[in-house]
């Protein structure tokens, strides 16, 4: 299936444009980046309103937003076995090699990794986020992750953290698991050509205003800081249910004119904002990464954060000041930013970043991880059943059956419509010059 | 007329007929489809599962009701009979709306005409002059449970596109000469009306 070495990529998540976020840009920026590589990538995903059927991105990235609804939380309607038939036609007309999920709140890409397994497709899954081990959500999503997660091929996360917080929620083995972190446009997020004034200081915050993200703690630390330093002003840009109190806050002590609310800001005006700023605030209460801070280093910010998840290893000490998730400590921590912010070089930082991340990076050595996941060997139904069975008690059982009804639906959707009836889609060369169009059928056409 | 290209593959066969009409050649490209032993099998076993599906609604026909004496719904045998009647008139309306052939006739300078030919022998043509269509594509369509290639015309004016072929779903092996073939028309028109078409050149 693949060609001198190169690979047919599926990616599979609920989570892609036009929505943007952490997940969206990340198979985005990966997608891009494996196609100069070579690789040809697919990704998979829900309809979102009308926006349903074969699109294509730049660079000739095909999506297949598939016509299934979403339902909570942008996430499909888990049907167990409802998406076998359109997953397998696209894994045959593809010609797929390799499916790679995101996310693991995404019921398509659990369901897609299944049927993956089943019709012996390698699989690699990604997890972008840290959960928790205790509410009833978490402990069954976690349970739903340690049955795709028992038997994919590999995993990767974007923190040493994450890798923890995965493998302690999954079972998995940690040598199966990898360590990719995020990476960030640099040529998107430059700074300021002109470099501000110290005259005034400028703190800017962009995130959702939810309670993960720490807008409580913005309004117990915004107020303080605006007390203790007269020469320092806010930005807050996002929007959420959070945002009422952060509006309250600055009625309560005035701080209209310090304090400038932008509500929701589009991805692309992300970096005319950040450089209007000396100092990026990031109060989250969880992050396995947080693509943020990488983008106001890239533009050449100071960064302020919580000491949570991953954040510690994003980047090195001397450009940003961790603190404890406390209003105090988080005072103290900007106050620190404020004295150190006359040796900060935006330039400098910005080279710095280009350095050390890039999604290129992020593509070679992801593609280390899919040539180690095509290598492992191919098993039959009843090899890989232990693996669900030591899941637990009653979950291993349950998972065994779900996964023979599963070989046996694919088994009868093979009689109703064998594999040679699915057309496969011939290769089009879509940077060839205007005029002829190839249609590449392949050999095993007429 | 010229020898006539044949392509199968599965069910389905692709003939094109060059023939000679006047200023220039005909293009006719016909796909049909064969009817399998599967789908013989799988009507009978359709027009069963219909039947049994009536026997309970006679069964259920109160005594009180006119078509009751009528039909001598009081007798099991005048039940199973009138059933399969039932049954056999429903299949006979999903047979009439099969189609049998379809065919894209391109008439070079005057436009396309779509032909559809069902197994009832109905045949229902569509022409759209050659001035209404902006452009040919070959498109892929995804529904929930598959996804399959089909070849529409952009017309002008129109919101919608125009399938070319409306009951059956060729291999795009079938669709790629017929697609060359209306893109070379319209592009031929579209060369010879230079200085009045110029919205895109």
């Amino acid at each position: 299936m693949s060609h001198r070495g190169k690979h047919r990529i599926l990616m599979v998540s609920d989570f892609f444009y036009p929505n943007f976020g952490g997940v969206e840009n990340h198979i985005y920026y990966l997608s891009q980046c494996l196609m100069k590589l070579g690789h040809k990538v697919i990704v998979m995903t829900h309809a979102y309103g009308n926006r349903s059927g074969v699109r294509y991105m730049t660079g000739g990235l095909k999506v297949y937003c598939i016509p299934w609804k979403p339902f909570l939380m942008q996430n499909t309607l888990p049907t167990f076995y409802g998406t076998l038939p359109i997953i397998r036609t696209i894994l045959i007309r593809e010609r797929i090699s390799l499916v790679h999920g995101h996310q693991a709140f995404s019921t398509l890409c659990h369901e897609a990794l299944m049927h993956a397994r089943t019709m012996g497709y390698k699989v690699v899954f990604t997890d972008h986020s840290l959960y928790g081990f205790a509410d009833v959500g978490s402990i069954h999503m976690n349970k739903v992750l340690q049955f795709t997660l028992a038997d994919v091929s590999q995993a990767i996360c974007v923190s040493h953290t994450s890798k923890e917080n995965t493998v302690l929620r999954s079972g998995l083995p940690p040598e199966r698991v990898f360590v990719i972190p995020n990476a960030v446009d640099t040529a998107m997020f430059k700074p300021a050509p002109v470099r501000l004034s110290n005259h005034e200081i400028v703190i800017v915050v962009i995130s959702r205003l939810v309670y993960r993200k720490g807008a409580d703690l913005l309004v117990e630390v915004i107020p303080e800081i605006c007390r203790l330093h007269q020469n320092v002003r806010f930005i807050v840009g996002g929007d959420g249910p959070k945002r009422v109190r952060l509006e309250e806050m600055r009625e309560k002590h005035s701080l209209q004119d310090r304090v400038d609310m932008l509500g929701a800001v589009p991805h692309a005006k992300v970096q005319s904002v950040l450089v209007t700023g000396h100092i990026f605030l990031n109060s989250s209460l969880t992050e396995a990464f947080c693509i943020a801070i990488l983008e106001a280093a890239s533009c050449g910010l100071l960064t302020v954060s919580t000491r949570v998840g991953g954040v510690p290893e994003v980047l090195p000490d001397d450009i940003i000041v961790l603190a404890e998730p406390d209003p105090n400590d988080m005072v103290m921590a900007i106050t620190k930013a404020i004295d150190l912010l006359p040796q900060i070089d935006p330039e400098e930082m910005h080279n710095r970043i280009k350095k050390l991340y890039s999604w290129h990076d992020v593509a070679k050595r992801t593609e280390i991880v899919y040539d180690r996941a095509l290598k492992c060997s191919n098993q039959s139904l009843i090899d890989r059943l232990p693996r669900y069975l030591s899941c637990g008690a009653w979950a291993g059982k349950l998972f065994c059956m779900v996964m023979i009804i599963d070989f046996l639906l694919w088994r009868l959707l093979q009689m109703w419509q064998p594999d040679r009836n699915v057309e496969v889609v011939p290769d089009i060369n879509l940077r060839s010059p205007h005029g002829e169009e190839k249609w590449d059928f392949g050999a095993d056409e007429i | 007329m010229d020898e006539a290209p044949i392509i199968t593959k599965g069910r389905y066969t692709y003939v094109h007929d060059v023939r000679i009409g006047s200023p220039e050649a005909i293009d006719v490209h016909h796909i049909s489809i064969s009817r399998s032993v599967t789908d013989f099998l799988s009507l009978c076993s359709y027009a069963l599962r219909l039947a049994a599906a009536c026997f309970p609604i006679f069964a259920l026909m109160q005594k009180t009701m006119s078509v009751y004496d009528l039909l001598m719904l009081d007798k099991p045998v005048a039940i199973v009979f009138w059933s399969f009647v039932v049954a056999g008139l429903l299949i006979r309306q999903i047979l009439r709306k099969q189609v049998k052939k379809e065919s894209v006739i391109i008439l070079p300078a005057f436009g396309v005409q779509l032909e559809t030919v069902y197994r009832s022998g109905k045949t229902v043509h569509q022409f759209v002059p050659i001035d209404k269509i902006l452009k040919s594509v070959l498109n892929e369509c995804v529904t929930p449970v598959t996804c399959y290639w089909s070849l529409s015309l952009i017309i002008r004016g129109e919101d919608e596109l125009l399938l070319a072929f409306k009951g059956l779903y060729p291999p795009i092996t079938m669709l790629v000469p017929i697609w060359k073939a209306l893109c070379a028309a319209i592009d031929d028109k579209k060369g010879a009306d230079i200085p009045s078409d110029c919205d895109n050149r």
